[in-house]
């Protein structure tokens, strides 16, 4: 992957749910159904190591 | 699930979706047909252009997308930050020269849509399509939202509508010379609710002047022109039903009203007219259009005949059609008043719910939005006129033209709602006849669902009252029993002003019970024929009538039907409320039969009945019916309340009479109680302002604010994460399903003094209970950042992460916002925004000290050209129950956590082992005597044991419908048994071993389970320490507030107490050393400490003082004066820095300030020189 290239962020639609990739620069909005408010998923990332 | 599951919850928010979804189906229409046409005359050519206004329409809520137009629901106006409205749009009628009407419709813009009414998507949803759409299950609606705030409109209290109330103030004296303090007021209103009020003076030559509001200024008309210029009465018949209700055969007798002297009063006002040589109608009318043509808009053309016409429509009881109505109505006035001042007849508290309504939503923006459609007409106009002035060509007729004009401020109309709507201000000329111009909506905070109910329920009485200082208006009276709750109104600032409908209490509306719109003319024939049926006589002209004792006014809604013999008038009153009760008599159900008794001066005597909405109503059981025996539960109002015999089953006879047996029942006692209040079990053993801090409280609690927490985008949303439902409960808590929004725990709390921790309402709470999840909390905050509108000087930006930035461990993902999930640390960046103009990239710093969680992100494309530029950022703050932290239980017993105690060290209970979560100390109750507290604690260790919930309505005993009295009659008794079944004390006591000693304990402890809030006051949000930091720049002392670091001002009673402890030490310190504490170098010589110039010092002698570790004492010599051009009497004085500022702005303002210098205390200077 180019290194400089930021990486895309996936997104789950508010009103049909289904999940859009997007770079940055792109318009805000699902590609299914024009939805524009995308909501972001979790992260992949361990969020914390130690469980106590 | 099912729809109705909530419907007494629904029925709660009913007075503010009932109001506006009239203005949806009927009032919009009328208020637009009610505005008069705009004529418009070109004075070149004399054509009119007349623009009559005819329908509108107000459409749901529409988003567009792709597939069309979609739905637009609430939850996408608050996630994405904008308005829950629907198109409007009028239907507006162009007449040039009286040809064709030419329709046009033009759009005016969007008006917001209340939730849950007629036109919002929600409405009729079943919990499952509401939950769907990201709302509650129980979502009630009532409110707007607006720019994604949700606000409410506030109910405020107005005069009652229609009535003639008899006033005494001060404040008409100042209506000029001749006045007096006694007036009749009216507040009439129109069917498009919007109102006029009007006051009949009363002078102190014994005639009366009608006082009316136009333009910004009172007019006062002698009342005989008025009387005159209605209808074409003769002198001698205006004088006959003047004094018609005097007559000499009664003396003082009951239900009086009138005096002889009021046939001298009527001479009296006939001669003014007489005196201004007015004889016929046709003169008077003239008289007043001369006096009106200026100030009336729109008849500056007109002859005055019809400018008097217009002035008497739509100034002069503008309730009434009819000039005979209004002159028999002012004619009624005018002997009110003459009995207010013979004080045959008292006059009314105007403070009193008795003659009082509510401003409800709908009613409100009917009355704003006439008032912004005539000013788009007044505006349109003045550009059409403009235009024919400038351009001669210009025709009238040219349609395409003229809407060019006209749709120029058509979306200025609906912008003003809305902002009227979000920022609560009325922005209009006149007063429209409010009580105030702004405050008049609300934020509805979903702090707990207690303060959000009540946000809907309150009802407040202006103001204009707040800054009052006499507390009159603030009093607890009578009148307002069953319809206002006595508890629940805060203390302090507010107190008596912002009141909460009770439980029961509903405000009349357009709407009979099966949801049809009322039909107010078929109403009005009916009441006439049944009222003549039962004996009146209806009131026709040029028919002399008498007046009390021996016959009644009947009024309705403000006109005077008839008047019917005081003889028959009990049964008269008796068969209206049958009538009220009989389902498909017609007669609506919330009829008001206002039945004012004949009296020794008294209420001036009558029957006002009133069937308009807006009024409060309450439902009471009616004794006499029960003829079918179901249908006996009557709505009745405040007014008609006053003069009924309402039997209340804890009240005793209320010191009732044999004569006057009661004639209704109240349902139930807690009728008289709030939801909130109603909450609090048992609240009739408390005392009253426990039940009152209880009311404050319950609003402060954090709960479960909401099941749809979610998708809720509250700027800041408190959550508990382990509720309970209580053990303890009421039987409100089940019939609006608290159990949806739980607040607090079921606490198993000691009575104990222990470790001393618990003193002074400090409470201890198990440390193993606390981890075990009690108390545990949220605080979840939304950060809504839009860099559309943020961006400075038109550079846009947007969310971006640095490209340079390898930086893998950081918050923030590739998109510039943050990783969901992530926690952030305080001062730590999380989220960046890029700016395209520099490209220079800011990353953005957690404010705070508490670390947050990233608990979602949501990114909004709507509006927005540049990418990447709205989002929501929710953070979550966990919040666990510290030392600090404000808790409460149900009875006004708020404590402080003091202490996380270990469980091993708590006490331990002898036969169960349990230790307990929470011990507050017993001095919390004697004084306060919180009886239902302690009932609760045996209650729920009962209900516990036996596993059911106890019912603690209050007042239950008085309503038991088995008084057996081999049955317990106290509580105590009622639960003492239980708990000795299964082995307990009967008293709910326990013996207690002592945690630490192992030992037993002197006392049994009374130790049960309690229902514990936490209240949302913490420490994190509160605590403010300082040593050093920011100083303020001018004075360098310390600075104040805790958002910036500052300090706590150690003021001038501190002073004194450090004084009087003798701790000078101590005081320096505060005051000096870690305040401004400052060394200036003062001239000897010439006392100033403001000329000391530096001059070059040589650093060696510094430099060799360091070496040699001496103490680096300033050089005095360093410093010359510039003023004596010498460094002789150079001399360093330490002092609080804002003496040297002090001294500096004396010298601005050419006053030297000089200081003489000496060693010796207590010398003075004139000596030492």
């Amino acid at each position: 992957m180019d290194p400089q290239q930021p990486e895309p962020v996936s997104y789950l639609c508010g009103d049909c749910g289904a999940e859009n990739t997007l770079k940055p620069g792109d318009v805000i909005q699902c590609r299914e159904c024009g939805y524009r408010i995308l909501y972001k998923k979790r992260t992949r990332r361990i969020v914390q190591y130690e469980a106590r | 699930m099912s729809a109705d599951q909530y419907s007494a919850l629904r029925e709660l928010f009913r007075p503010h979706v009932e109001s506006f979804d009239y203005f949806l189906d009927k009032g919009l229409d009328e208020m637009i047909q009610s505005i008069r046409p705009m004529v418009i005359r070109d004075p070149n050519s004399n054509n009119t252009l007349k623009i009559i206004l005819e329908k509108g329409h107000v459409l749901s809520p529409m988003r567009d997308a792709r597939s069309g137009v979609l739905p637009l629901y609430p939850q996408e106006c608050r996630q994405a930050r904008i308005t829950y409205h629907g198109e409007f749009k009028v239907d507006v009628c162009f007449q040039y020269n009286e040809g064709a009407q030419i329709r046009h419709t033009f759009n005016f813009g969007h008006l917001p849509i209340m939730l849950m009414s007629k036109l919002c998507h929600l409405r009729g949803a079943d919990p499952h399509k509401l939950v769907f759409h990201g709302e509650e299950a129980t979502e009630m609606g009532g409110y707007f939202i607006c720019g994604g705030m949700e606000r409410l409109v506030r109910i405020l209290i107005l005069q009652k509508r229609n009535y003639p109330m008899g006033l005494v103030r001060s404040s008409f004296l100042k209506r000029g010379a001749g006045y007096t303090d006694k007036a009749v007021v009216i507040r009439c209103v129109q069917r498009d609710q919007s109102s006029v009020s009007m006051k009949l003076y009363y002078l102190q030559n014994g005639s009366a002047r009608l006082g009316f509001w136009l333009g910004g200024r009172e007019f006062l008309l002698p009342v005989g022109i008025v009387l005159k210029a209605l209808i074409d009465a003769s002198d001698r018949e205006i004088f006959t039903s003047l004094t018609c209700c005097f007559s000499d055969k009664h003396g003082k007798g009951k239900g009086v009203v009138s005096t002889q002297l009021i046939g001298e009063r009527a001479q009296i006002v006939l001669d003014e007219v007489r005196n201004l040589s007015l004889l016929t109608r046709t003169q008077c009318l003239v008289h007043i259009g001369q006096y009106f043509r200026s100030v009336m808009e729109g008849f500056e053309k007109d002859d005055y005949e019809t400018v008097a016409e217009a002035v008497l429509k739509d100034y002069i009881f503008v309730h009434l059609e009819n000039n005979h109505d209004k002159f028999n109505l002012l004619i009624f006035m005018l002997q009110k008043l003459y009995a207010l001042v013979d004080q045959t007849a008292s006059p009314d508290n105007a403070d009193a719910l008795q003659y009082q309504e509510a401003l409800l939503p709908g009613h409100l923006i009917t009355i704003f939005l006439k008032d912004r459609l005539q000013d788009w007409l007044r505006k349109s106009k003045r550009l059409i006129i403009e235009e024919v002035a400038k351009n001669k060509g210009f025709d009238l007729g040219n349609a395409l033209e003229i809407r060019k004009f006209v749709t120029k401020y058509t979306s200025s109309v609906s912008r003003a709602i809305e902002s009227m709507i979000k920022v609560g201000k009325v922005n209009a000329q006149s007063g429209l006849d409010l009580p105030q111009r702004d405050g008049m909506t609300i934020q509805a905070e979903r702090l707990n669902f207690h303060r959000y109910i009540s946000h809907f329920r309150s009802v407040h009485r202006g103001s204009a009252f707040a800054k009052m200082r006499t507390t009159s208006v603030r009093k607890l009276l009578p009148e307002s029993w069953g319809f206002l709750c006595p508890v629940h109104t805060p203390d302090g600032e507010p107190c008596g002003l912002l009141n909460h409908m009770t439980s029961t209490c509903r405000i009349s509306s357009f709407y009979n019970s099966e949801g049809v719109v009322k039909n107010f003319g078929e109403m009005k024939k009916l009441l006439s024929a049944e009222l003549v049926r039962v004996g009146m006589n209806p009131v026709l002209p040029k028919i002399e009538r008498t007046g009390p004792p021996e016959v009644l006014h009947v009024h309705l809604d403000g006109r005077i039907l008839g008047t019917i013999a005081s003889a028959t008038i009990e049964k008269a009153v008796n068969y209206l409320r049958t009538l009220k009760l009989l389902a498909h008599s017609g007669i609506p159900e919330d009829l008001e039969v206002g039945y004012v008794p004949l009296s020794f001066s008294g209420a001036f005597p009558g029957l006002y009945l009133f069937t308009n909405p807006a009024r409060f109503v309450r439902p009471v059981r009616n004794l006499f019916i029960l003829s079918d025996g179901k249908q006996s539960i009557e709505l009745i109002g405040p007014f008609e309340q006053a003069f009924m015999e309402i039997r209340c089953p804890d009240g005793g006879d209320g010191g009732r009479q044999e004569q006057f047996p009661a004639t209704h029942e109240e349902i139930h006692p807690t009728a008289i109680l709030s939801v909130v209040a109603n909450l609090t079990p048992w609240s009739d053993h408390n005392q009253s302002p426990r039940n009152m801090y209880q009311c404050q409280m319950a609003k402060q609690t954090m709960g479960f604010c909401g099941q749809a927490l979610k998708f809720r985008t509250d700027v800041k949303a408190f959550h508990l994460q382990t509720p309970q439902t209580p053990i303890v409960r009421t039987g409100t808590y089940n019939k609006y399903n608290m159990d949806e929004f739980p607040s607090g725990t079921n606490a198993i709390v000691a009575v104990l003094s222990y470790t001393g921790y618990d003193m002074e309402d400090a409470m201890i709470l198990n440390k193993s209970a606390v981890d075990r999840g009690m108390f545990r909390g949220h605080i979840y905050q939304t950060e809504c950042i839009d860099l559309s509108t943020k961006s400075r000087d038109n550079v846009p930006e947007t969310f971006a992460k640095s490209v340079l930035s390898r930086d893998t461990s950081s918050a923030i993902d590739s998109d510039g916002l943050p990783r969901l999930g992530q926690t952030v640390h305080p001062n730590e960046q999380y989220y960046s925004v890029h700016n395209s103009l520099t490209g220079v990239i800011r990353p953005v710093r957690l404010k705070g000290t508490e670390p947050a969680f990233i608990d979602y992100v949501a990114v909004n494309g709507a509006g927005s050209k540049h990418g990447l530029q709205k989002a929501n950022i929710r953070l979550r703050r966990v919040r666990n129950p510290i030392i600090g932290d404000k808790f409460s239980s149900r009875h006004g017993q708020k404590g402080v956590c003091s202490q996380l105690w270990p469980d091993i060290d708590m006490p331990f209970s002898a036969n169960t082992g349990m230790r307990p979560d929470l011990i507050i100390n017993p001095h919390a109750f004697p004084s306060r005597m919180t009886i239902a507290m302690l009932l609760e604690s045996m209650a729920a260790k009962a209900g516990s044991l036996h596993g059911k919930f106890i019912d603690a309505t209050p007042f239950a005993n008085s309503v038991k419908q088995d008084k057996d009295p081999r049955k317990p009659n106290s509580i105590v008794d009622e639960l003492g048994p239980m708990l000795a079944s299964y082995g307990f004390n009967y008293h709910g006591k326990e013996v207690l071993y002592s945690g630490v000693f192992g030992t037993e304990m002197d006392c049994e402890i009374f130790i049960g389970p309690v229902y514990y809030q936490r209240l949302r006051h913490m420490v994190s949000d509160k605590f403010q320490v300082r040593t050093t930091g920011r100083i303020d720049q001018i004075t360098r002392q310390p600075i104040g507030g805790r958002k910036h670091g500052g300090g706590i001002r150690f003021g001038e009673m501190e002073r004194d107490a450090l004084l009087a402890h003798g701790s000078s030490y101590l005081l320096h310190d505060r005051l000096h050393s870690c305040s401004d504490y400052h060394i200036a170098d003062v001239c000897s010589l010439c006392g100033s400490l403001l000329t000391a110039t530096m001059i070059e010092s040589n650093n060696q002698k510094k430099a060799k003082h360091e070496m040699l570790g001496l103490p680096t004492v300033r050089p005095p010599k360093n410093f010359a004066c510039q003023a004596c051009k010498t460094s002789k009497g150079m001399e360093t004085v330490a002092m609080p820095y804002v003496f040297r500022y002090l001294a500096a702005e004396l010298a601005a303002m050419n006053i030297k300030l000089e200081l003489r210098l000496s060693n010796k205390s207590g010398l003075l200077p004139s000596q030492e020189s």
